[in-house]
């Protein structure tokens, strides 16, 4: 059909092609469709100087400065003036270094600093530098995790970190990889879990089986429910479990719901506890819920994308007790190590391969059968990625300079700031707790002077919600610091604070408490 | 708390005054000492530049170092330990990282979609990681959530979208693929998100045999399942055969299936064919399917003025996938998912309105909060790098570019042809130049299964050599009907004639004996 027309264009191109012998400055010139081919067409020296100018600025502002507590943790714009100030509009032509530079300062500097000693914010934060130069070299080496042949060190290395996190598990063999994120890790835990129960779904899709069931707690992370979107099953298919108090998962509920969702027709097939839920750091007690899994032959996930890296440290491991008998684990190194964004393991206890069947699709363009080597290390086909960015070198190289005994350190003291921050609200006046922390999760109300004594009364509820948004305004437009607020259940807003960077120091935590009182106690 | 002790001087340990102890841990002063670990970073880094940047890209260096898997083990020591290791230590092990990692960025590296190396993309990919941003709320990574959306939708104006639309960057052309479809299957019938699949009718999907393997595993992860993708056939050069795709989607219809999406491909795999999107496009709009141009490797054209009449039709797409870590070197991964409605549809699709995170009382505009529109959570600052560059080159730069990758090609390809022993697959379109190379002793063979058996055999061995020797890398696959061919891939600015003329010269070299 188009053969013609193609070969019509091509002979076109053919016109074009000619070869210069002494017109151009260079010997034998070659010029296609009028490019000149001889010499590269980018300056290589030209580039490594910029980068070289670059570093310094990085370093100064975006690592030294940004780890500076006498610095601000973010330089708050507004969206419409920060657009115009960052001149963000691409155009025909190209900018200068001195210009380029600039950009590059800029963006530093109005960025939030995430490593700062007073971003207390996300599920991350601080800077581990063993880290950061794995991350440079990651970037550097442009490497896609796929096949043997294109990334040897790093098909190795990822091997190797996957088994050292799986034996803290307590699992002598398995499988795993690393993926972009822990929502990531949990869709892939549940097409797992679907494609052991039912293999035929893979090829024929979910009409070849009946209405599927899954089940997690109240407290979950939302990933689950969009796992369940995404993979066809549904939202209203994710059963939620009953938790207590502290929101802990409740075994008995579990057991119940999954007797309902058989009783209306539904085919339970997986478990999703957490390890570590997002607002109050809860743990789910995993053996009883292994109790339930086995009762029913159903997978058992656990998220522990916050919570695993507890499982470093001999004194407070015990909150993952049960995680052995686990079928799968999602766990983020990004989180409470600071290996930097992003490192979350997918860890799974089977090693007959299922994690490759599950996902496969033997493109022949990438994993030949025909290779020299051992193609059992071109892993790539277990994943539904492609081109895989490398998380494992900035973990391994970390864990190479501190040490599993350096990194159990890290959460034994992000264990011990949570606790030297309860008893310091607890001594100050206008501080109340949300609930006991399991974990470093410290959900706490502020309660201004105006409504002390206040509590029950019409209204209370109402203007106690507006205080953490108040503050946390404030303390954005200062800079001073960054902790997260959201309402809960029946909760109205409550801060969450996270302290887990071992550059913290307790006049940091002290800091923490003045400062939510000066911004806080004209309210 | 018993274990909360507050000790005020006078103890025999060496602590400062007013030490805090809880549970046996020192609250006073850091863990950890940053100005050492800043001393590290700034020791590594001439090591990197050294090692990882200058001789990775120097032509005279090796492309790798292989070791075969059991000895690479050997030579890296990859265990980890209890106890930490010195930084002389540490530096060392970034040494041999380095020297056995394939260098991607290396002008003889063309083994994948993706090669070369930008310094300006790479400064702001340090940067990134210096500040190690999550980019879902606009409190949390400000200057990243307005890059993003300022090159999104620069990217529409190249689609051809007048009136911009929508995205997001994603790890990957795969997870793009698969946002076009679960964002397709949506539109077509938003109550799947909460009632699944069960008791649906059966869905069906259509791509072309010659289509990138994430639009079966996209349909296997959603639920939908392989089958359910009906293969268009191709034409010699690759390219879906529009009216063979009226026929499969008239053959769904009949079996009782609904039909809801075609994804076509701008630049695939293995070939560089690019599909007739206009005709496409006429047949989409006919049976009302949502139309996804998977066009990650050959959206780069679009930069072009004299190429991008490759993808016309692109602009009536429903969405397309185009990743800027390949062609235009934007580093791995930099990928751009596109769409063109701007109903807030992408966000509808995929949302879960998490409290903590996208609290509704915010103090500012909350439709910056752009984070739900994933399907992750934290999330990459993968615009950052290709602004950097785009700022740097500008628009005519990336366009110079794409024609000299796509010159050098024409080049390659009319040099294999006047070359004896090497046979072009076919004119190539875009920048894969795919062909054989037949050794002086299959020449006079006559042309018949044993020929090709043995022509097989040869490309597998010319790749081990050339590894062996770390002289260069490229790709080589069987396809469809055909033994296993070379395919080259022409990318990096830093590629000039010469390398190519090497190509040829040590594929020679490397195979003459076979």
């Amino acid at each position: 059909m188009s053969n013609s027309t193609a070969s019509r264009a091509f002979a076109n191109l053919n016109g074009n092609y000619e070869l210069k012998g002494s017109a151009g400055r260079q010997q034998k010139a070659v010029t296609v469709d009028g490019v000149t081919l001889n010499g590269p067409l980018s300056d290589n020296r030209d580039g490594e100087r910029f980068l070289e100018d670059a570093f310094q600025i990085i370093m100064n502002e975006a690592v030294k400065k940004g780890t500076d507590v006498t610095e601000k943790v973010c330089d708050w714009k507004e969206p419409g003036k920060l657009r115009e100030m960052l001149d963000l509009e691409l155009r025909e032509t190209g900018e200068n270094h001195e210009r380029l530079l600039q950009r590059c300062h800029d963006v530093a500097k109005y960025s939030v600093k995430t490593s700062h000693p007073r971003f207390f914010n996300q599920l991350f934060a601080g800077l581990d530098h063993h880290s950061l130069a794995g991350r440079f070299l990651t970037e550097a080496l442009n490497s896609s995790q796929y096949t043997y042949e294109v990334a040897p060190v790093f098909v190795l290395m990822e091997e190797v970190v996957l088994s050292t996190l799986r034996s803290l598990i307590g699992w002598d063999s398995g499988d795993g990889i690393f993926c972009p994120g822990g929502s990531i890790s949990n869709l892939y835990a549940m097409n797992l879990a679907r494609y052991r129960a039912f293999p035929e779904v893979k090829q024929r899709g979910l009409w070849a089986v009946p209405r599927l069931a899954v089940f997690t707690s109240k407290e979950c992370h939302y990933s689950v429910g969009k796992s369940a979107s995404v993979l066809g099953v549904g939202l209203q298919n994710v059963h939620p479990v009953k938790v207590d108090e502290r929101g802990v998962m409740i075994p008995e509920d579990l057991d119940e719901q999954i007797e309902n969702a058989k009783s209306q027709g539904s085919v339970p097939f997986l478990v999703s506890a957490t390890s570590g839920t997002t607002i109050l750091g809860a743990f789910d007690p995993l053996d009883k819920i292994a109790d339930v899994c086995g009762k029913h032959k159903l997978w058992f996930h656990v998220d522990a994308a916050w919570g695993g890296s507890a499982l470093l440290s001999k004194k407070h491991k015990h909150l993952l007790k049960g995680i052995d008998r686990a079928d799968s684990v999602a766990w983020n190194p990004h989180k409470m190590l600071m290996a930097g964004l992003q490192s979350s393991a997918f860890l799974m206890k089977d090693s007959s391969g299922l994690l490759k069947q599950c996902h496969s699709a033997n493109a022949t363009y990438l994993f030949q059968q025909d290779k020299f080597y051992d193609m059992s290390y071109d892993t790539g086909d277990k994943s539904i990625q492609c081109g895989r960015k490398v998380d494992c070198l900035k973990l391994w190289l970390m864990w190479k300079a501190t040490g599993t005994l350096g990194l159990e350190q890290r959460v034994d003291r992000a264990f011990a700031y949570t606790r030297y921050l309860v008893e310091e609200m607890k001594k100050r006046g206008g501080f109340q707790l949300v609930v006991e922390p399991q974990f470093v999760n410290l959900c706490f109300w502020y309660v201004p002077p105006s409504l002390r004594g206040e509590e029950g009364s019409e209204g209370y509820q109402e203007k106690l919600s507006k205080v953490a948004p108040t503050i946390k305004e404030r303390m954005v437009k200062k800079g001073s610091m960054m902790v997260g607020y959201q309402p809960h259940q029946d909760k109205v807003n409550f801060f969450r604070l996270v302290v887990i960077s071992p550059q913290i120091t307790r006049a940091d935590l002290d800091f923490f408490l003045d400062e939510i009182e000066s911004l806080g106690r004209d309210l | 708390m018993s274990s909360l002790i507050c000790e005020n001087g006078g103890s025999s340990k060496p602590v400062k005054k007013n030490a805090v102890l809880v549970d046996g841990v020192y609250l006073n002063g850091p863990i950890m000492d940053s100005k050492a670990g800043e001393r590290f970073v700034e020791e590594a880094f001439p090591i990197i530049m050294e090692e990882a940047i200058r001789k990775a890209t120097d032509v005279n260096e090796k492309v790798c170092e292989w070791q075969p898997p059991e000895e690479l083990k050997q030579c890296l020591d990859l265990d980890l330990r209890e106890g930490g290791e010195a930084p002389q230590q540490i530096l060392k092990r970034c040494k041999d990282v380095i020297k056995y990692s394939v260098k991607t960025g290396h002008p003889r590296f063309f083994n994948q979609l993706y090669a070369g190396m930008d310094h300006y993309s790479l400064v702001a990919r340090f940067i990134t990681e210096a500040i190690n941003p999550s980019v879902y709320t606009f409190e949390v990574s400000p200057t990243f959530v307005m890059i993003e959306e300022v090159i999104l939708k620069k990217m529409s104006e190249c689609v051809g979208w007048e009136e911009g639309g929508d995205g997001i960057f994603s790890p990957g052309g795969s997870i793009s693929n698969m946002y076009a479809v679960n964002l397709a299957r949506y539109k077509h019938c938003p109550s799947i998100k909460d009632e699944g699949l069960s008791g649906m009718p059966r869905l069906v999907m259509f791509t072309s045999e010659e289509c990138h393997y994430s639009i079966g595993k996209a349909a296997a992860f959603l639920g939908i399942g392989t089958k359910n993708v009906y293969v268009v056939p191709a034409d010699e050069r690759g390219k879906m055969i529009p009216e063979e795709l009226e026929k499969q989607v008239q053959r769904a219809v009949k079996e009782g299936a609904v039909p809801f999406i075609v994804c076509a491909t701008a630049g695939t795999t293995v070939l560089g064919a690019f599909d007739p999107l206009e005709k496409i496009a006429d047949i989409c709009q006919k049976h009302g399917l949502w139309f996804h141009v998977d066009a990650s490797w050959g959206g780069g054209a679009l930069m072009s003025n004299k190429h991008r009449h490759l993808l016309n039709g692109i602009q009536r797409a429903d969405s397309v996938a185009w990743n800027p870590h390949k062609m235009l070197m934007a580093g791995l991964q930099c990928c751009a998912f596109l769409v063109k409605d701007k109903t807030g549809l992408f966000e509808k699709c995929h949302s879960s309105q998490a409290s903590y995170l996208f609290q509704q009382d915010k103090f500012y505009d909350v439709r910056y909060d752009t984070g739900d529109k994933s399907i992750q959570c934290s999330r990459r600052a993968d615009a950052f790098k290709f602004w950097l560059m785009w700022k740097a080159v500008g628009t005519r730069g990336l366009e110079d570019r794409v024609n000299r990758a796509l010159a050098l090609a024409r080049y390659l390809a009319e040099e294999i042809k006047k070359k004896e022993g090497f046979r072009l697959i076919l004119e190539p379109e875009y920048a894969n130049v795919c062909f054989w190379y037949i050794p002086p002793s299959l020449r006079n063979m006559p042309d018949g299964p044993e020929f090709w058996k043995k022509l097989h055999q040869v490309a597998p061995v010319i790749k081990e050599r050339m590894m062996k020797k770390g002289s260069m890398m490229v790709g080589y696959q069987p396809h469809r009907d055909k033994v296993n061919f070379f395919r080259q891939i022409i990318i990096s600015p830093q590629v000039s004639r010469e390398d190519m003329d090497f190509v040829l010269q040590e594929i020679e070299a490397l195979g003459k004996d076979l």
